[in-house]
């Protein structure tokens, strides 16, 4: 730890732990609460990664995740931050996107070439000829992209937590610190985030040389710990800015999603990189990255170095450099004059030389390339941002520390809809509109001597009290007193360039200037052609400086040229913690366990798991459909059939509501009858059908399709809301189970277990009973669906295993067996009944399933009967038929969805085909042509495989065909 | 009516519309009626449900900000009407 | 390393002229007014000219080219759709799209990777049957394939979905295509303006002036323009125009949102697409992951984004890439997209004579830039929609005939 100082207080690092770890091979010792980056450079370690195009290497920039020029692998997971993230003992590190390590990377030969690749490159290249494009494609390809992703990394997921505060402030800087103590005291229910592992911001290193400032920090700390209404979170960052004041709070553990009354936003500003050749060679740092090496981490930055600063921030880093044992060789200010204050008068005892309007012309790099040996220095002209190189000199140095200015960590403010300005007296945007409830305090707000940020906190808290009706007390904003913060143009041109704007994306002066030249002269599409701000920092260092570059190139004042849209997120945010726990929801009936214990196979329908077949030792799924639906047209079967929509409706206007619901007519629907229901959408589509049971006068039961049923229920409340008829609506789908035994021993079990008289003349087919069946009160309907002689059972859910288990142990003599909807949909296709959803698409209207006869045009209204009258005028373009294969057929089986083919045309699809072992038949439900829709009429289905089958019409059900035949 | 709740327990209804007389209405005026929707951003009334509790009711909702700016049962509308002149 | 960059290297001025020409006041009048400085009404603007020779052309635009939902999507570009009038239009765009880069002279990254409808259902599986055999019939390669081929294209894809939503195949669909969505738009915007047509960027419609059902000028920020003939390529914007000339269409506004993650290492080679999980990722070639949901549930006319659409989706990738977890999220964003009860474009003729509209893309307007910009093109041309889009007429609605697409967005079960 070769640069390492002695203890200050307020460091965050525990010199009493040490921590051992790897990086590219070698071994480090590190301090419990270094991160990755200060361990490596307190090792006098300055390559610690290579950037994204060009390869070049790279150290220190910002120190604070404004660059991305640290990113490291643990073979495990990769892009991780080396400048934020926490190094920990037994960690094995290695920078990423290099080939054979950091220092010797292979790909380094990308920067020699780097003129062949012009801004925007790839797109006047490589496109022709055509052929060679997936060549040239696959080179980019192996090009792109950082890290490697490890194919093993476990699935994460990371809980969620809602929260709620009066206020919420983002940043525990001095401002933020302030804000929230003012409003706690006024006894507002504060949280403070902070993405620093510990509180302070700019008051844990901007020191300029004094070190009291540290027990400001311990005092304002204090204060805030002695209150209970203060939630303080660090290592937390404010991911972004949703509607109604909503904002994910991102911690190592998970999400947190904060709604607060009012947000302050105390976040600061990044600091920007002065523009000139070589400004990213390793050793050339931010001002605030140096002091953030110093302070917090107890490392000096470099032995000797130069502070190239274009404000007076430049004179505190000296200051601080110097403080840290750091020999200051010069300070070249781009600024002309005298500058600097009493910070100036100061360094200049410690004997350090300042050059007024002058810059660094260039940094100079070792040998191999990979540090910093030196800058060459010249006079600069301040007003024509042009570097004087006549009386050139070079200083040797092994650090260059730069301070041009601030940008506004503004994101928030910007995703919220805040209005911003640019103010020339800061150099910066700064919020002139603010929406409700959000508030901006310190250095974002333009704000940036510390006793003015202190005040400004105090300013915001006042402000939120006022806007929570708390208190009347005015308000008195500041104006930043003093030099601008930031300058406005701190740029060097250079004809060689390099001179990087954008370190994530290696993008240099000249890339704007071409980019403009080819027209890509507003902000955002110069931002698309040259990719500024669109790498992982997502332009925090560099959007700033773009905007400057480009209001040179056209001649505009700042404020014209605008900003980009900011998107979330503040900072890149992991998917395992934005996923969470993924939540599946299914519902499942009360009789799943059974059909798990008996070997079902599942299959979604709708949001409920459902039995599709129950395969018996040695049975194919096709055998075993088969076999359970030779069981229902033999002797028995049974089904559970909860997850039916059930409805009940109630009242003395229930059959008028159903009349407009439905196509069929219910007002003289008998009590104890069944009718079958038809729900049509307005423009006349089939959308569901199912059965009216009328048990009273007023009262119906209604039993509907499984995946629509949530939806065909919310249409029938919106219904009665605007119909205002006398009834009332149940949704009992959860509350019934539902159980249908089929076949022609059916009556002869269920005798076994009810007192009804099941005879064909008591109970009748499409009627409904109420009865006791294993001694549970049921609801008995006879309903044709799988089968002539069927019983459909709806008792209470929770009672629906009794009841099931009393049919099985009765069914068992006559070998009655479940049965699956693989078979059940067999059985209904056997008997000619079409499904909604299945023979039908979102286009189909009754008309073309030859539903006729559900359809009461005579009746004064139903939801899409106009539609369909309309309909009815117009030719029908295509038909459902019941169809048949030959006898003797065959071939390769048509699959539903396989085309009805005339000549070269489509005329229709395969909705239903299936082998009936009962009928020993192909049979199924096809939409053709209108005119070839006839019974005996021949089509043509074309299988996977390109051949064409031949089928017949026929008719429905298929029994009586079989019969015939 | 309900309170604050978060938006995940609703579901979008579409602008509440008046249905024409569909035996008055030409074939091409209902075609329009079931087709046809005023896109155009602004100040709307529409159907919103409440899954939890099992209601619709009409929000008075800008298109261009998503701010709601009143709620009320279909029932109460003309009430609301009658409030606002 | 190509010779042509040769010239970037050597050459002490900057070599590339400007893409178009920077106007300040447009003319007094136009042939055509073009509103609509995206993808399709660029499209237009160069087809016109190309095809038919018409180049007194103003292409108005109120923000910057490329702005709206050209630079807002996914990227992707198929035809597998479910009608052959669908199949038809979408592959002429596909081939128009192969030779893109060439005739334009600009690199759009048209990259043909394949495209996987992951299919976790079995009636997922018969819909995707219906498009596989409605593109055969047509011509098209798509096939339905099996887990097999799946975990051959992508063998990282936990076919199991992590246990809730196994994969029992996919529609693959061989042409299947991503491009770089800016450079289609500076491309034709380029080859516009060599032929003459004129861009106007932050030039906002106000009005447009009809008389006797006709068309006869535009009032903008800069001033009224005459004209006979305007197309509206606006969408996501398509209501505010149509109000405009008080015509009634189908379209509202859903926003669509998307989702990038930081690059990684490519290595994601295919296109993957789940109905059921709500999902579609690609990998570019800056090596992020481009990944986009279903709409958003409601109208809003915003393209701000929501935490809902975020999880939700980062959820679903995780089911399907469980070693994701740790990789990160750098941005999301929305675009509005004009939806249409079927799904399908509304484009062609409108009652008011010389009002045109390309419109109703819904989420997938992109892919059809080219053959939307050549079909509208000779619609103004003839004041003749061509057979190609018929089906996609405004008229489909009234006539109860709207495009089959819609037909497979129901089926269900």
């Amino acid at each position: 730890m070769i640069l390492r100082n002695t203890y200050k207080p307020g460091e965050w690092i525990n010199r009493k732990k040490l921590i051992n770890f790897t990086f590219e091979g070698e071994a480090f010792t590190a301090f419990e609460g270094d991160t990755v980056t200060s361990a490596l450079w307190a090792a006098g370690q300055k390559v610690l990664g290579r950037s994204f195009k060009y390869h070049r290497p790279r150290g220190v920039l910002s120190l604070a995740n404004h660059d991305v020029n640290i990113l490291m692998t643990d073979g495990l997971d990769t892009n991780i931050r080396g400048d934020v993230v926490e190094v920990k003992d037994g960690m094995t590190l290695h920078a990423v996107n290099t080939i054979g390590g950091v220092k010797k990377d292979k790909n380094s030969y990308v920067d020699s070439i780097s003129p062949l690749l012009p801004v925007g490159f790839y797109y006047k290249a490589f496109h022709t000829p055509r052929k060679l494009f997936p060549f040239w494609e696959s080179m980019i390809r192996k090009a792109a992209g950082l890290g490697v992703v490890n194919f093993d990394y476990p699935r994460i997921l990371k809980r969620k937590r809602h929260s709620h505060c009066d206020l919420l402030i983002i940043g525990a800087g001095p401002t933020g610190l302030t804000a929230a103590y003012e409003a706690a005291k006024a006894g507002l229910e504060v949280t403070i985030v902070d993405e620093n592992s510990h509180i302070g911001g700019s008051l844990s290193y901007d020191y300029g040389g004094n070190g009291t400032l540290a027990e400001q920090l311990t005092e304002l700390t204090k204060k805030i710990e002695s209150l209970k209404n203060i939630t303080l979170c660090t290592g937390a960052y404010a991911a972004g800015y949703y509607p109604d004041h909503l904002i994910p709070i991102v911690e190592a553990g998970g999400i947190t999603k904060i709604r607060a009354k009012a947000v302050i936003v105390a976040s600061g500003a990044f600091e920007q990189p002065l523009v000139f050749r070589y400004n990213d060679l390793p050793s050339v740092m931010l001002g605030s990255a140096a002091q953030r090496l110093i302070y917090r981490y107890g490392v000096k930055p470099c032995n000797n170095g130069i502070v190239f600063t274009a404000n007076d921030y430049g004179y505190r880093v000296a200051l601080d450099l110097l403080e840290a044992g750091t020999k200051v060789l010069a300070i070249v200010d781009l600024r002309s004059g005298a500058h600097g204050g009493l910070h100036a008068i100061e360094i200049v005892k410690h004997g350090v030389k300042i050059y007024a309007g002058h810059c660094v012309y260039e940094a100079l790099a070792t040998s191999d390339k990979l540090k910093l040996r030196g800058a060459i220095i010249c006079a600069y002209d301040d007003k024509n941002s042009v570097a004087l190189t006549d009386n050139k000199f070079t200083i040797e140095c092994d650090g260059i520390a730069m301070s041009a200015g601030w940008a506004p960590a503004g994101a928030l403010l910007y995703q919220a809809g805040t209005g911003m300005q640019f103010d020339y007296g800061v150099q910066q945007f700064v919020p002139n509109r603010l929406p409700d409830g959000i508030f901006a305090a310190g250095k974002v707000n333009g704000i940036f001597e510390l006793d003015q940020r202190i005040r400004d906190g105090a300013r915001a808290a006042n402000d939120v009290l006022n806007y929570l009706g708390k208190t009347s007390e005015k308000s008195i904003a500041e104006k930043h007193n003093g030099a601008a913060p930031s300058h406005a143009y701190p740029m060097v041109p250079h004809p060689k360039g390099k001179n990087f704007v954008d370190f994530d994306e290696d993008i240099q002066i000249k890339d704007f200037e071409n980019a403009a030249k080819e027209g890509f002269d507003n902000i955002e599409l110069m931002k698309r052609f040259t990719t500024v701000g669109m790498g992982p920092s997502q332009g925090k260092h560099s959007n700033m400086n773009a905007i400057r570059i480009l209001a040179k190139i056209r001649g505009l004042p700042v404020e014209k040229i605008g900003t980009t849209t900011s998107r979330p997120f503040f900072h890149p945010t992991p998917m395992g913690h934005l996923g969470g726990r993924g939540f599946h929801p299914h519902r499942l009936t009360a009789l799943h366990d059974w059909h798990e214990a008996h070997g079902a196979i599942f299959t979604d329908v709708g949001a409920w798991k459902r039995a599709a077949y129950y395969p018996q030792v040695g049975q194919t799924k096709e055998e075993a459909i088969q076999s359970e639906a030779l069981a229902v047209r033999k002797t028995a079967g049974i089904i559970d059939a909860s997850s039916f929509g059930k409805v009940e409706v109630h009242g003395t206007d229930a059959a008028e509501f159903l009349e407009r619901i439905f196509t069929g007519k219910y007002i003289n629907q008998k009590v104890g009858s069944c009718r079958y229901v038809m729900l049509l959408d307005e423009s006349g589509v089939v959308v569901d059908d199912g059965i009216a049971s009328r048990l009273a006068n007023d009262f119906f039961y209604l039993s509907i399709g499984t995946s629509n049923a949530a939806a065909v229920y919310r249409e029938m409340q919106r219904c009665q809301q605007m119909w205002q008829l006398d009834i009332g609506l149940v949704n009992v789908t959860g509350a019934f189970g539902s159980i249908n035994i089929a076949g022609p021993a059916a009556r002869d079990i269920l005798a076994q277990i009810t007192e009804l008289d099941l005879s064909a003349e008591a109970f009748p087919i499409s009627h409904v009973r109420e009865s006791t069946v294993a001694g549970v009160q049921a609801r008995l309907i006879r309903v044709a669906f799988v089968s002539d002689m069927s019983f459909e059972l709806h008792i209470p859910m929770i009672q629906a295993p009794q009841v099931w288990s009393a049919l099985v142990e009765a069914g068992k003599k006559c070998h009655c067996r479940p049965f699956g909807i693989d078979a059940q949909r067999l059985l209904r296709l056997e008997m000619g009944h079409f499904m909604p959803g299945v023979d039908t698409d979102g286009l189909t209207n009754p008309l073309e399933i030859g539903a006729e006869w559900a359809i009461k045009m005579d009746k004064a209204y139903f939801i899409g009967q106009r539609s369909l009258s309309i309909l009815s005028k117009r030719p029908l373009r295509k038909q459902l038929v019941a169809f048949m294969l030959a006898p003797d057929f065959n071939g390769e089986m048509p699959l539903e969805c396989n085309l009805v083919i005339d000549g070269t045309e489509i005329k229709g699809r395969v909705t239903s085909i299936s082998y009936s072992k009962f009928i020993d038949r192909i049979i199924g439900f096809a939409y053709v042509a209108p005119a070839k829709n006839g019974i005996g009429s021949n089509f043509n289905i074309r299988t996977d495989n390109g051949s064409l089958v031949s089928a017949t019409v026929v008719e429905t059900p298929f029994f009586k065909n079989k019969k015939e035949a | 009516m309900n309170g604050i709740r978060p938006l995940s327990e609703f579901i979008f209804g579409g602008e509440y519309r008046l249905t024409p007389d569909q035996n008055t209405s030409s074939d091409a005026e209902w075609a329009a009626y079931v087709h046809n929707r005023q896109g155009a951003p602004g100040d709307k009334k529409e159907w919103w449900y409440h899954s939890p509790s099992g209601t619709w009711f009409i929000a008075e909702r800008n298109t261009l900000t998503d701010k709601v700016t009143r709620t009320y049962l279909l029932a109460d509308a003309k009430k609301v009407a009658k409030e606002s002149k | 390393m190509p010779f042509r960059l040769l010239k970037y290297a050597f050459k002490k001025e900057h070599p590339a002229p400007r893409f178009f020409k920077s106007h300040e006041t447009p003319k007094k009048s136009y042939d055509v007014v073009i509103i609509g400085g995206g993808g399709h009404g660029l499209a237009a603007a160069y087809y016109l000219a190309k095809d038919h020779g018409i180049t007194n052309v103003a292409v108005l635009e109120k923000g910057y080219i490329g702005g709206g939902n050209t630079g807002r999507n996914t990227t992707i570009v198929r035809s597998n759709y479910l009608t052959p009038e669908g199949v038809n239009f979408y592959d002429a765009s596909v081939k128009i799209y192969e030779g893109l880069s060439e005739e334009l002279d600009l690199n759009l990254f048209y990259s043909t990777r394949g495209h996987f409808t992951l299919a976790h259902t079995e009636s997922a599986i018969r819909t995707m049957r219906w498009r596989a055999e409605v593109n055969k019939h047509v011509g098209v390669e798509s096939r339905v394939v099996g887990p097999d081929e799946i975990a051959k294209a992508c063998p990282q894809l936990d076919l199991s979905c992590s246990g809730q939503a196994p994969i029992l195949g996919a529609l693959f669909h061989a042409p299947g295509s991503v491009a770089r969505h800016d450079g289609v738009a500076w491309g034709y915007a380029r080859g516009a303006d060599s032929y003459g047509a004129e861009i106007y960027q932050n030039t906002e419609v106000l009005s447009i002036d009809v008389k006797n059902c006709k068309v006869c000028g535009v009032k903008t920020n800069k001033g009224y323009i005459e004209t006979k003939q305007v197309l509206s390529a606006v969408a996501g914007f398509t209501p505010r125009i149509t109000e405009m000339v008080g015509l009634e269409t189908p379209i509202v506004i859903h926003p669509l949102q998307a989702c990038v993650t930081e690059p990684m290492k490519p290595w994601l080679d295919t296109i993957l697409v789940s109905g059921s999980l709500h999902v579609y990722v690609s990998q570019s070639s800056r090596g992020e992951l481009v990944m986009g949901s279903s709409l958003d549930p409601y109208e809003v006319h915003s393209t701000r984004s929501t935490l809902d659409f975020v999880e939700g989706l980062t959820s679903h990738i995780l089911d399907m890439f469980p070693f994701l977890s740790n990789v990160k999220v750098v941005r999301q964003w929305a675009g509005m997209a004009d939806m249409t009860p079927d799904f399908a474009p509304i484009m062609g003729k409108t009652p008011i004579e010389g009002f045109y509209l390309d419109a109703g893309w819904g989420t997938w307007g992109f892919k059809a830039t080219p053959i939307s910009g050549k079909t509208m093109a000779e619609t103004i041309a003839n004041d003749r929609a061509p057979d190609l889009i018929h089906t996609f007429r405004l008229s489909r609605f009234e006539d109860y005939e709207l495009t089959g697409e819609k037909g497979a967005a129901s089926v269900g079960h």
